[in-house]
C-alpha cells in the first residue's frame, strides 16, 4: 500500500476517535436538553433571553467581556482551601455568593453563544442579576467601575453613555454620580490649578455658601489649605448644567446584567 | 537523510545542489508571500499584546475608545498571532519542507499567492472586524463570521497543495517530517470547519458550544501548531548539525502516539464546570498519555544533539530551534500534571493557564518558527541575513523575554488560584495581588517585540538585497557538506 494513504488512514482513525468521543457523543447526549418544570403549571426554567437583554448579551459579546469574567459555578466539592483555624474547606465559588449551586449543562440551553469563560480577572457572573439587582450601581459601575471600587482595574465602558447638557430638568436615567466622575467620562477628572482658579474668580462664593450649608465649619478660601478644601468637596457634587445618560447598548448592557440569574432555580441535577 | 558524505560522488552532490536550487526557486515566491504575512501579522499581533498587557495594570490608557477596550483588543491579538502569525508561519513550513524532502518542485504557484492574499484577507478582517465590535467571544473563533469562509479556502488551497507536493514526490524514502506535515494539513481543516459548523453556522446547543470550542482550541495547537513545529525541529536538528536522527522507530512511535492522546486531552479546560463528568476524566487521561510522545522526541531530539551543543554558538538557526524543542518537553511534561485533580483546581480560570499558553505558543512553537526563517529564507532570497547583531538581539530578546513572561505569570497566576479557592480573601486584595506581575508581563511583552522588530529589520533587509550573496552555508556557521 501507498506509504502516503497508511499516513492518511492513520490519521483519519486515531483523530475520529476523538471526534466521536468528545463532540459527537456530547452532541447528542446534551443537545435534547428541555427546560425543567417541576409541576405541570410552573414557569418552566431556563427562559430564553428577549429583547433589551437579549441585545445586551450581543454588547457583552463583542466586548469581550467573557475575557475577565465567567459564568459558571462550581461545585461545593471543587478546589481546596483551609480557614483560619487551618480546617480544610472545598468550595469557594458559592461561598463567594457566585450561586446557590453549582451550574449545569441545563442552566444554559438557550445560551447562545455560551460564553463560560476561562478566566476571572473579574469575579464570576453567573448570578450578578441576584447577587446585586441594583441597575443604578451596574450603570455607574460601567461607566468608570472605580467609581464604585476604587481598586478595580475592569476597563470603563464610558462609550456605552452619552454626555449631553441638561434641558429642562434632569433625565430620570441620568447617572447620580459626582462631578469628578462625569465631566471627562471614563476617567477621573480634576481642574487644573489654573482652571481651578477661574472657577474659583467665577463662582467662589456661592460655592463657599454651599459648602457651609452641609457643613457650618467655616472655611476660607483666601488659603491654599481652604482651596484644596473646597475642590475636594465641589468634585463630590453633581454637575449642575450636564448629565451622563446610558446610550441603547449600556441600557441594554445592563438588562442583560439583571437577566443574569443562573445558579439559583434549584434543579434535580445540581443537588451536590 | 541517513546518506553520509562518503558515500556521495562529487557529481551526485553537484546534481543534488542544482535540484535543491530547482526546488528552492519554485517555492520563492509563494513561500515567501506566506512567511512576509507571517511577520507582518507577528508585529501586528505583538502590538496588540501590548496593549491589552498594558490596559490590566493601567486601565485608563485610552479608556474612552471602544475600538481599543481590553476585551477587543485580547481577541483581535488571538486572531493577530494564532491565524496570522503562527499560522502563516506553519504554512510557510509545511510548503517548503514538503518540496524539499519530496524533492518535488511547487506547481501552478498562481493558486498559493490567491491561498496567500484570501488568508490575509481573512486575517485583516478578522482584526478589523473585532476592533470594530464584531467579536465573537469564542476563545480562538473570535473572527467574525465574514472572516472564514476566507481562511478555509485559503487552507483547502494549501492542504490541497501539501498533499499535492507529496504525491509528486521523487524522494522515495518517506521522512519522518513529511507524516507530521501531512497530518496537520489534513487535521487542521477537519477541527477548524467542524468548529465553525457546530458554533455559529449551526450553532448546537448550549455547553455543546464550550465543548466544541476547547476540542478545537487544544486541538489547534496539539495538531496543527505542534505536529508543524515538530516536523520542523525534526528536519532542522539533524540537518544543521549534519547527522541523522538518533531513532527512526521513536519517530514514528512519537508520531502515532501524538495523534491518538493530543486529540482527547482538550476538556480540561472545562474541569469543574457545567459537562458531564466522564469528559473530563477522559481528557485528564489523554493528557497523561501525552507523556508518550513527549518523552520520545525529546530523547530523539536530544540523542540527536548529542555531542553537538557547541553548535548552538554558530548557527542561529539551530539556537531558535534547540530553544523551542527544549520548550515543547517543557509545556508538554507541564500540561500533563496541570490535568492533576489538586493542581488543576487550583490553576482553572487564572494567568497561570496564559502563562502555560505562551509557553507552548510562543516559546515552542514559534521559536521553531524563528529557527525555520532563519534557515529558509537565504535559501530562498539567495542572501546571507545582513546583521548578525540584529540576529543577536531578536534572539535574547525573546529568550529572556519569554521567561520573565512565564516565570511572573505562573507565579502570579498560581497564588491568584489559592486566593480564589479561599472564600475568606476579598477579591479587592486578588486584584492588588496580580498588579506587579503584570507589569512585569508588559516589561517581558516589551522585550519581545523589540526582538520581533529585530527580526522583522532582518527579513525586510534580506528581502531587499542587503546582505552578500549566499555562498553554500548559511552566515555563522559552515553547513556540512552534505545531501539533499
Ligand atoms: C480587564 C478585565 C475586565 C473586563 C474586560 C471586564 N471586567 Fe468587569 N470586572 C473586572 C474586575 C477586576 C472586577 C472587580 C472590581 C470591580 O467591581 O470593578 C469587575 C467587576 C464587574 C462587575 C461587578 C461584579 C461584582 O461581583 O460586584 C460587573 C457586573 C462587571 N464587572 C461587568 C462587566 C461587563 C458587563 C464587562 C464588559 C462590558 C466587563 N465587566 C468587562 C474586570 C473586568
Amino acid at each position: 500500500m501507498d506509504r502516503g494513504i497508511v499516513i492518511f488512514l492513520g490519521a483519519l482513525l486515531t483523530f475520529s476517535s476523538s471526534w466521536l468521543g468528545l463532540v459527537v457523543f456530547p452532541f447528542r447526549q446534551l443537545g435534547q436538553e428541555q427546560p425543567y418544570q417541576k409541576d405541570e403549571g410552573d414557569i418552566p426554567y431556563p427562559q430564553p433571553l428577549q429583547g433589551l437583554a437579549l441585545a445586551g448579551m450581543r454588547v457583552y459579546q463583542h466586548n469581550g467581556c467573557m475575557y475577565c469574567h465567567t459564568q459558571q459555578v462550581r461545585s461545593e466539592k471543587f478546589g481546596d482551601w483551609w480557614d483560619a483555624n487551618g480546617e480544610h474547606k472545598t468550595g469557594a465559588d458559592i461561598k463567594r455568593s457566585y450561586g446557590l449551586r453549582r451550574t449545569v449543562s441545563r442552566d444554559y440551553i438557550y445560551d447562545n453563544p455560551t460564553m463560560l469563560g476561562t478566566m476571572r480577572t473579574g469575579p464570576d457572573l453567573a448570578n450578578i442579576g441576584v447577587r446585586n439587582p441594583s441597575e443604578p450601581w451596574h450603570h455607574t459601575h460601567l461607566l468608570n467601575p472605580r467609581s464604585a471600587n476604587s481598586w478595580s482595574i475592569m476597563p470603563s465602558f464610558a462609550f456605552l453613555y452619552a454626555r449631553e447638557k441638561i434641558v429642562g430638568s434632569r433625565s430620570d436615567k441620568a447617572l447620580s454620580l459626582a462631578r469628578e466622575w462625569t465631566v471627562d467620562p471614563g476617567y477621573r477628572w480634576r481642574p487644573s490649578a489654573k482652571e481651578w482658579e477661574a472657577i474659583l474668580a467665577r463662582q467662589g462664593d456661592s460655592l463657599v455658601a454651599q459648602y457651609t450649608a452641609g457643613q457650618p465649619a467655616a472655611i476660607d478660601i483666601t488659603t491654599t489649605e481652604g482651596k484644596k478644601r473646597l475642590l475636594e468637596f465641589w468634585l463630590t457634587t453633581p454637575e449642575e448644567e450636564y448629565q451622563v445618560v446610558p446610550k441603547a447598548e449600556g441600557e441594554a448592557l445592563v438588562a442583560y446584567l439583571l437577566a443574569l440569574r443562573k445558579a439559583e432555580f434549584p434543579l434535580p441535577e445540581a443537588k451536590e | 537523510m541517513a546518506v553520509t558524505v562518503a558515500e556521495m560522488s562529487q557529481h551526485d552532490r553537484a546534481k543534488s545542489a542544482a535540484e535543491r536550487a530547482a526546488i528552492d526557486a519554485s517555492c520563492r515566491g509563494p513561500v515567501l508571500v506566506f512567511a512576509s504575512s507571517a511577520v507582518f501579522w507577528l508585529l501586528a499581533g505583538s502590538m496588540l499584546a501590548l496593549l491589552a498587557s498594558v490596559k490590566l495594570h493601567v486601565p485608563y490608557l485610552f479608556t474612552g475608545s471602544a475600538e481599543l477596550t481590553f476585551g477587543r483588543v485580547r481577541m483581535a491579538h488571538l486572531q493577530a498571532v494564532g491565524i496570522g502569525w503562527a499560522s502563516l508561519a506553519s504554512v510557510a513550513a509545511c510548503l517548503w519542507l514538503m518540496c524539499r524532502l519530496s524533492r518535488a518542485e511547487l506547481i501552478y504557484p498562481k493558486m498559493l499567492y490567491l491561498a496567500g492574499a484570501l488568508w490575509n484577507i481573512g486575517v485583516s478582517l478578522a482584526v478589523v472586524g473585532i476592533i470594530l465590535g464584531d467579536g465573537q467571544s469564542v476563545e480562538w473563533l473570535d473572527a467574525p463570521p465574514y472572516a472564514p469562509p476566507f481562511f478555509v479556502a485559503a487552507l483547502g488551497i494549501v492542504s490541497a497543495w501539501t498533499v499535492a507536493v507529496f504525491r509528486r514526490r521523487r524522494e522515495p524514502h518517506l521522512y519522518v517530517t513529511q507524516w507530521y506535515l501531512l497530518g496537520a494539513v489534513f487535521w487542521f481543516p477537519w477541527i477548524y470547519l467542524v468548529a465553525q459548523f457546530m458554533i455559529f453556522w449551526s450553532p448546537a446547543v448550549g455547553v455543546v458550544q464550550p465543548i466544541v470550542n476547547w476540542w478545537f482550541g487544544h486541538n489547534v495547537l496539539g495538531l496543527w501548531f505542534t505536529p508543524v513545529a515538530v516536523g520542523t525541529a525534526y528536519y532542522l536538528i539533524p540537518k544543521i548539525i549534519g547527522r541523522p536522527v538518533h531513532s527512526y522507530y521513536l519517530s514514528i512511535i512519537g508520531f502515532w502516539s501524538l495523534a491518538l492522546f493530543y486529540s482527547w486531552a482538550g476538556m480540561h479546560h472545562l474541569i469543574g464546570g457545567p459537562i458531564p463528568a466522564w469528559l473530563a476524566t477522559a481528557s485528564t487521561v489523554g493528557s497523561m498519555m501525552m507523556f508518550i510522545p513527549v518523552i520520545a522526541v525529546a530523547i530523539n531530539h536530544h540523542m540527536t544533539l548529542l555531542g553537538h551543543f557547541h553548535r548552538l554558538r554558530y548557527s542561529p538557526a539551530l539556537r531558535f530551534t534547540v530553544f523551542g524543542a527544549i520548550s515543547y518537553t517543557l509545556v508538554s511534561f507541564q500540561g500533563s500534571l496541570m490535568a492533576l485533580k489538586s493542581v488543576s483546581e487550583t490553576v482553572h480560570f487564572t494567568h497561570y493557564i496564559v502563562a502555560h499558553a505562551h509557553l507552548g505558543a510562543y516559546a515552542f512553537v514559534t521559536m521553531i518558527m524563528f529557527g525555520l526563517f532563519y534557515y529558509m529564507i537565504p535559501r530562498l532570497t539567495g542572501r546571507e541575513w545582513a546583521s548578525s547583531v540584529l540576529i543577536r538581539i531578536h534572539f535574547w530578546c525573546a529568550a529572556v523575554g519569554i521567561t520573565t513572561y512565564f516565570v511572573a505569570l505562573s507565579i502570579g497566576g498560581w497564588w491568584q488560584g489559592r486566593m480564589m479557592n479561599n472564600p475568606d480573601v476579598p477579591f479587592a486584595n486578588i486584584v492588588a495581588y496580580l498588579l506587579p506581575h503584570w507589569l512585569t508581563r508588559t516589561l517581558a511583552g516589551l522585550m519581545l517585540t523589540i526582538g520581533h522588530v529585530a527580526f522583522a529589520i532582518s527579513f525586510v533587509m534580506n528581502l531587499a538585497g542587503w546582505g552578500k550573496q549566499r555562498s553554500g552555508g548559511p552566515t555563522f556557521f559552515v553547513e556540512p557538506e552534505k545531501k539533499t
